[in-house]
């Protein structure tokens, strides 16, 4: 599970001078449940995220995954987690089978269980007729199974997925909905952002409005409908930023 | 730091690298091909030129021909020049109608008939080969008909000829064929070792920072369990390889063109030139190139992964080359030897010191001074690329 204490960064831009990308974000997403976070464009989201697969470093607060502290551990929090956002790219010149399994290795995996994990992962996906095809020669689809093979490699007890689906078609998106609503069934811990709203009420338990680097509200769907006598998360979302 | 990980991460970064079509040529293909290339191209090309340009018949002129009746009519018999008339020489030489004009003086037989010394003149465009070609052939000539006057002057006098010649000079070359190849390759190589090295490195190190940072799979490795001690470790021996490899081969290949050169050259001039090279000599180039090899692949490293893109990369490591060919081209200066100080002044220190080394020179007491002073820089360069990594703003510049 993932818990943030006053989670908090700030960036210093020469022109803009003082950005608080996060203020004081205290959140808490649990195993077995989809954690939505709502924002518009530059609302904070993949700096939270970021924050917590350790890639950026907090100027204030702490958070824990899975019991491993952010700031003390973050080989093991790495570890535990499984990260994909539209940044998270692959290796153009590698096969799809070769960058499985360097993240295999990365994570520590004895060579028998890497072996024994890609054939389970590519069976599932259905990706064994181009596991030897070098990345820059794969269909968008295609490329994105790959990228959610080397998530789910080390099998992470919890996901970070950074607006996962955009830019994506039809089709691949739809992969990617399907593997989010598997992985809740397997128990894990998914924390989702999105600013597409009916992505988020079809998937999250718990979704959190994340506006201008704070969270402005954290509550399941149907608590936000009673709280502002609104049904659509739109109508919602707008009136809880106050736009 | 996991060395398990640092080495998945070096192998994983080798087999993307070799696949590099760009990395491919720079590492492998230019170092291989560079050398023959110059050595047989360019001089074989320049050979050929000088060659068919004095096989071919001078285009020149006389003036005051009647003045000279006797050398005039050698210069018709031997062949080496095609006479034509033009009054104003000296235009036509600039206009390249001719390659050069020879002017009698009026009383010129006179003189050498009355045993006194006579004027000619060659004029001639020394900014042009092929004019500067007939000017010595014409020379040429005059000297051999101005012996055979002197030859007969003498014999009229019966004289000797050795009296002109009291002392008879005949210098001696006592270099071995080894040490006049070495001093050839003493000005070459070190400034190559240095330059390839530092080439065959830069492709691999922008594509592994700025490269990454362009196709959005620094953020894939970043959120993976490994440190960026890890990351930055793995990457710098990725390149430093690139580096290694590139000098590598480049010593070997231009070693070859070099033994072959020599050999073309020997036959041509008689002038013996020969490679070999000891293997404490190949030691110590390497105990010297090593560090410098890893102060460059750092470097490089630090640069690219500042950079957005491979072309702002690109952009920040041109003055590198810069720095670095300047120093590195004291290896051709004459006299420049090794000091003190200069055993402190990164790229230069190398530079003389593998110059030496070829030249057979081992002062111990610099070599070792090299080493270390270079170790010191390459591991501050080092200590700078680790702590790049650990920038938020470095790695997230996009």
């Amino acid at each position: 599970m993932i818990k943030t204490s006053s989670l908090t960064k700030i960036f210093q831009d020469k022109k803009r001078g003082k950005i608080i990308a996060v203020n004081d974000v205290s959140i808490e997403c649990r195993p077995g449940r989809i954690f939505g976070l709502l924002g518009l464009n530059g609302a904070g989201k993949t700096t939270l995220m970021r924050l917590l697969s350790t890639s950026l470093k907090p100027t204030s607060g702490t958070a824990e995954v899975n019991g491993n502290d952010i700031l003390i551990q973050p080989e093991q929090v790495k570890a535990n987690i499984g990260f994909l956002s539209g940044d998270t790219g692959l290796y153009p010149r590698l096969t799809a089978e070769e960058i499985v399994r360097y993240f295999a290795r990365l994570n520590g995996m004895e060579e028998q269980k890497i072996d024994e994990r890609i054939k389970e992962i590519f069976d599932r996906f259905d990706m064994n007729g181009f596991k030897d095809r070098k990345i820059d020669k794969l269909s968008q689809g295609m490329k994105q199974k790959v990228s959610i093979a080397r998530t789910i490699v080390q099998d992470p007890d919890v996901l970070i997925l950074d607006e996962p689906t955009l830019g994506l078609d039809v089709i691949t998106s739809r992969n990617i909905i399907e593997f989010i609503k598997d992985s809740k069934q397997k128990g894990k811990c998914v924390m989702f952002s999105t600013h597409i709203m009916h992505e988020a009420e079809k998937l999250c338990d718990d979704i959190a409005i994340i506006h201008q680097g704070e969270i402005l509200d954290v509550a399941t769907l149907e608590e936000y409908r009673k709280k502002t006598n609104l049904t659509d998360l739109d109508n919602i979302f707008v009136k809880i930023i106050g736009e | 730091m996991n060395l398990r990980k640092v080495k998945t991460i070096y192998l994983k970064e080798m087999l993307d690298t070799l696949r590099d079509r760009r990395t491919l040529v720079s590492m492998i293909l230019v170092p291989i091909l560079l050398f023959p290339i110059i050595m047989f191209g360019m001089s074989g090309l320049i050979a050929s030129l000088i060659k068919k340009a004095e096989e071919r018949p001078a285009q020149i002129t006389i003036l005051g021909e009647e003045n000279a009746p006797h050398l005039t009519s050698q210069v018709f018999q031997n062949g080496k020049f095609t006479v034509v008339e033009e009054k104003d020489y000296e235009n036509a030489i600039r206009e390249k109608r001719i390659e050069a004009a020879l002017v009698f003086s009026e009383d010129f037989e006179q003189r050498i008939n009355s045993e006194d010394s006579a004027q000619a003149f060659i004029y001639y465009d020394k900014a042009e080969i092929k004019s500067e070609i007939a000017a010595e052939k014409l020379a040429d000539l005059l000297w051999e008909y101005s012996d055979s006057v002197i030859t007969s002057r003498l014999q009229k006098r019966e004289i000797d000829r050795s009296l002109l010649h009291p002392v008879n000079i005949q210098r001696e070359n006592v270099a071995s064929k080894e040490k006049m190849g070495g001093f050839m390759l003493s000005m070459f190589l070190p400034y190559m070792i240095i330059i390839l090295s530092l080439t065959g490195a830069m492709y691999p190190a922008i594509d592994l920072t700025a490269g990454e940072k362009e196709r959005g799979t620094m953020e894939t490795i970043l959120v993976s369990p490994v440190s960026r001690g890890e990351l930055a470790t793995g990457k710098f021996f990725c390149v430093m390889t690139a580096s290694v490899v590139t000098a590598v081969l480049a010593t070997i290949s231009m070693s070859i063109s070099a033994g072959a050169g020599f050999a073309q050259m020997s036959s041509f001039t008689g002038e013996g030139a020969q490679f070999s090279i000891k293997i404490t000599s190949i030691l110590v180039i390497l105990v010297l190139f090593l560090p410098i090899s890893a102060l460059f692949s750092s470097l490089l490293l630090s640069l690219s992964l500042f950079a957005k893109s491979y072309k702002e990369a690109q952009s920040y490591i041109t003055p590198l080359m810069i720095v670095v060919i300047m120093p590195a081209m004291i290896s051709f200066m004459p006299g420049v030897e090794l000091n003190w100080g200069l055993a402190f002044v990164p790229i230069i220190n190398v530079s003389l010191a593998l110059k030496e080394v070829l030249l057979g020179t081992y002062n111990w007491e610099f070599i070792g001074l090299i080493f270390v002073s270079t170790i010191l820089y390459a591991s501050f360069s080092i200590f700078v690329t680790r702590k790049l990594f650990e920038k938020e703003h470095v790695l997230f510049r996009t």
